[in-house]
C-alpha cells in the first residue's frame, strides 16, 4: 500500500526526470534537485499554512492577554484550556494550523527518502526491487543503473574530502549548518521566559542539525543533496514571506526587547 | 527534563529510527554467496561467512567471529587451488581478505583495502594473480599475497559479476550495459561493447566465444575479436548466467520463462517450460538434470527436453546460484527459516542449516 501510493510514484518521477536530463554523469544529482524543488512547490500551500500557523501562535504567546489569563487560572487547568479556547475563537486562530501540515508533510518526506535511496540499488536485491517499482512506460532497460556519480561525489555512498589525510564529511557539514540556519531564521522571538513552545523550538534548533547531519554522515549522500536542496529552500520560503529573522543568525539575536502587542 | 522534552526526544528518536529503517545505507542487504569445496560448503550471508561441513550440515567456522555493522559479505567465495578462500565485504568497511578454508583465519597479514568501493562480484584466479571485480568500477589485481600486482583497471560501471576466463583472455560485464575484453599483459583489447542493458552476471564461454545475458532481455555470443550479435531474445531481463552444455544453451529470464537453444542450428529447443515463479539464478547441470531455483522458493530438475524431473519447495526466495559439491546440490535460500540446504540428485532433502546466534 505505501508502496505503490508513495514509493512507486516518486521513485518513478525521479526516474523519468533522470531520463529526461539525459541519464549521464552528474544527472541524478540534477535529477534530486529538480524533484526537491518539485516537492517544494507541490507543498508550498502546506508550508505556507505551516508558516502562518506557527507564526500565529507564536505572537499568541508573547500577547499581554494571553499571558495575564495563563498567570490568573494559574492552578485552574479547565478554565485556562476554556479562556484559550475563546482566544483562538475570537481571533480565528487555529492551534492545529503549525502542525497538521507537518503530519501531511511527513510521508512525503519519508517516501523521498526512500525513493532516493531505492533508485540508488546499492545491491542486487535492491535493483530487483527497483525493476518492480519502475512503470512500464519508462525507459527502464536504458537508465538502469544509475549513473550515481555527482561532482566529486558517489550518491549511493557517505561523502568525505580527503584533507591532510583526514576525510573530511563536507556534506555533512553543510547538512548541519544548513539545517541550522533555517531553524535558526525561522525562529520567532519571543519575549515570554515561560514560553515552552520558543523553548521547544530552541531546541529543535539545535538537535535538528546534529541528527539530519549524523544521517549525511552515515547514508547515501544523494540524501545529503535533499536535505541541503531542501533546507535551502525552506530558508527561501521563509523569507519570501518577510518573516524571516536574520537577526537570530548574529550572537545574542532573538532575545525581543520591545514590548508585546497586544 | 519535562514532558515536552521527553516528546521532542521521542519524535527525534522516532524519525531517527524511520529513516534508518528506510536506509540502503549501512543496513543494505542481499541475498547470500556460496561456494564449496569437497568438505565444506561457503556462505557469505551478510555479517558472516559460515563455513559448513558437507558431511552433517554443521558449522565449522565462521568469519569474523563478532559482528561487525560495517562488513556485509554477499559475493560469492572463491576457494584456491593454493589453500585460500578469497572474498569482499560490501558494506561501509569493505576490505578484500583471504581466510584459511579449514579454519576461517586470516592468511594474509592485511587485507587488500584500496578499492573505493564493495565487493559484490567474486574474483577471478588465473596464473596465480586474483583479478577482483569492485563496485566502484574498477578490475583490481592482486597477488596471491594480498599485494597489488598491477594497476587496477578502470572498466567504468559497477562490477557485480565475477570475470570469465578462456585461459588467457578476461571477459568482464559491467553494469553500464558494457562488455569489456581484457588480455592481462595488455589491458583492454577492443571498445567496450554495448550490451543494450546492464549485465549482472558472468559471461559463459564457448568454444569461439562467450555468451552473455543481459537486462536488455536478449543473449548476446561475442568473439574475442569484439564482433558479436543477439543470438535469442526473451520477454524479460535476463539476470543469471546462461548455462552452455555441448551445443545447447539454456537461460532463463525474470517472467519464469526457461529456455533451450540449439546453438548450431539457431532455433529453440523448447522454450514452453515456465516453474512458478521468476528466475535470478543461474541454471545448473548435473548429469542428465538442469536445476533451476525459482524466486517462488522451489528447486526445480528438468530433464533435457525440459520434462520436470522433481521439484522441491525449499522455502523463501531463492535467488543464489545452487551450487554441486559431489553428490549434493546446495541451495541457499533469502528470507527462510534456514539459510543453506542439502539435497540429493533425487530432491531428497539431506541436512538445513541454520547459524546459531
Amino acid at each position: 500500500m505505501w508502496d505503490t501510493i508513495i514509493i512507486q510514484p516518486m521513485t518513478n518521477l525521479l526516474l523519468l526526470i533522470y531520463d529526461f536530463l539525459g541519464h549521464g554523469p552528474h544527472m541524478f544529482g540534477l535529477a534530486i534537485i529538480l524533484f526537491t524543488i518539485l516537492i517544494k512547490v507541490i507543498t508550498w500551500p502546506l508550508n505556507a499554512s505551516q508558516v502562518k500557523g506557527a507564526q500565529a501562535m507564536q505572537e499568541l504567546q508573547n500577547d499581554k492577554e494571553w499571558q495575564a489569563i495563563q498567570k490568573k487560572y494559574a492552578k485552574d487547568k479547565e478554565k485556562i484550556a476554556q479562556e484559550q479556547m475563546r482566544i483562538y475563537k475570537e481571533r480565528g486562530i487555529n492551534p492545529f494550523a503549525s502542525c497538521l501540515p507537518t503530519l501531511v508533510q511527513f510521508p512525503i518526506i519519508i517516501g523521498l527518502y526512500q525513493s532516493i535511496t531505492r533508485a540508488l540499488s546499492a545491491t542486487p536485491f535492491d535493483m530487483l526491487k527497483l525493476a518492480r517499482t519502475i512503470y512500464p512506460f519508462q525507459n527502464v532497460e536504458g537508465i538502469i543503473p544509475l549513473n550515481s556519480t555527482f561532482l566529486w561525489m558517489d550518491l549511493g555512498r557517505p561523502e568525505s574530502i580527503q584533507v591532510l589525510g583526514f576525510a573530511l564529511p563536507t556534506l555533512a557539514i553543510i547538512v548541519a549548518l544548513t539545517t541550522y540556519i533555517q531553524s535558526k531564521l525561522t525562529m520567532p522571538a519571543s519575549t515570554n521566559p515561560n514560553d515552552q513552545g520558543a523553548q521547544m523550538t530552541k531546541m529543535m534548533s539545535i538537535y535538528m542539525p546534529l541528527m539530519l547531519g549524523w544521517f549525511a554522515l552515515n547514508f547515501a549522500s544523494g540524501i545529503a543533496v535533499y536535505f541541503i536542496i531542501s533546507n535551502v529552500l525552506g530558508v527561501v520560503q521563509y523569507a519570501a514571506t518577510g518573516r524571516a529573522n536574520w537577526s537570530n543568525l548574529l550572537p545574542g539575536g532573538g532575545q525581543k526587547k520591545s514590548s508585546a502587542k497586544k | 527534563m519535562n514532558t515536552r522534552r521527553l516528546l521532542l526526544f521521542f519524535l527525534l528518536a522516532l524519525g531517527a529510527i524511520v529513516l534508518s529503517a528506510c536506509s540502503g545505507g549501512p543496513l543494505a542487504n542481499n541475498w547470500a554467496g556460496l561456494a564449496a569445496d569437497a568438505e565444506h560448503a561457503y556462505l557469505a550471508s551478510g555479517s558472516f561467512i559460515y563455513a559448513v561441513e558437507l558431511e552433517s550440515g554443521k558449522e565449522v567456522w565462521r568469519y569474523p567471529a563478532k559482528a561487525d555493522g560495517k562488513l556485509l559479505f554477499y559475493a560469492n567465495p572463491v576457494p584456491t587451488s593454493d589453500g585460500q578462500l578469497l572474498i569482499g565485504s560490501a558494506g561501509a568497511k569493505h576490505p578484500f581478505v583471504s581466510l584459511d578454508p579449514a579454519t576461517g583465519k586470516e592468511k594474509w597479514a592485511e587485507a587488500f583495502t584500496k578499492s573505493k568501493g564493495g565487493w559484490i562480484g567474486s574474483p577471478l584466479v588465473l596464473n596465480d594473480t586474483i583479478y577482483a571485480p569492485n563496485a566502484d568500477g574498477f578490475l583490481y589485481i592482486i597477488d596471491m599475497d594480498g599485494k597489488e600486482a598491477a594497476d587496477p583497471i578502470e572498466l567504468g560501471g559497477a562490477l557485480w559479476s565475477a570475470p570469465s576466463t578462456d585461459g588467457s583472455l578476461l571477459y568482464v560485464t559491467s553494469l553500464d550495459h558494457r562488455f569489456h575484453v581484457i588480455d592481462p599483459a595488455v589491458g583492454e583489447t577492443n571498445e567496450p561493447i554495448d550490451l543494450g542493458g546492464a549485465a549482472p552476471s558472468s559471461p559463459v564461454i564457448g568454444s569461439d566465444g562467450v555468451y552473455v545475458g543481459s537486462f536488455a532481455s536478449t543473449i548476446e555470443f561475442i568473439k574475442p575479436n569484439g564482433e558479436h550479435e543477439v543470438i535469442a531474445a526473451t520477454e524479460s531481463w535476463i539476470w543469471g548466467s546462461p548455462l552452455l552444455d555441448g551445443k545447447t544453451l539454456y537461460y532463463a529470464d525474470l517472467s519464469g520463462k526457461v529456455f533451450s537453444l540449439d546453438l548450431a542450428s539457431g532455433n529453440q529447443n523448447w522454450d514452453t517450460v515456465q516453474p512458478d515463479g521468476p528466475v535470478v539464478a543461474s541454471l545448473l547441470i548435473m548429469g542428465d538434470q538442469i536445476y533451476v531455483a525459482t524466486e517462488a522458493g522451489t528447486l526445480v530438475a528438468l530433464d533435457r527436453e525440459g520434462k520436470t524431473v522433481w521439484e522441491k519447495t525449499v522455502g523463501g526466495k531463492l535467488y543464489t546460484t545452487p551450487v554441486i559439491s559431489g553428490d549434493l546440490i546446495l541451495v541457499a535460500p533469502y528470507q527462510a527459516e534456514f539459510v543453506l540446504a542439502a539435497y540429493d540428485a533425487a530432491g531428497k532433502q539431506a541436512w538445513t542449516f541454520a547459524p546459531e546466534k
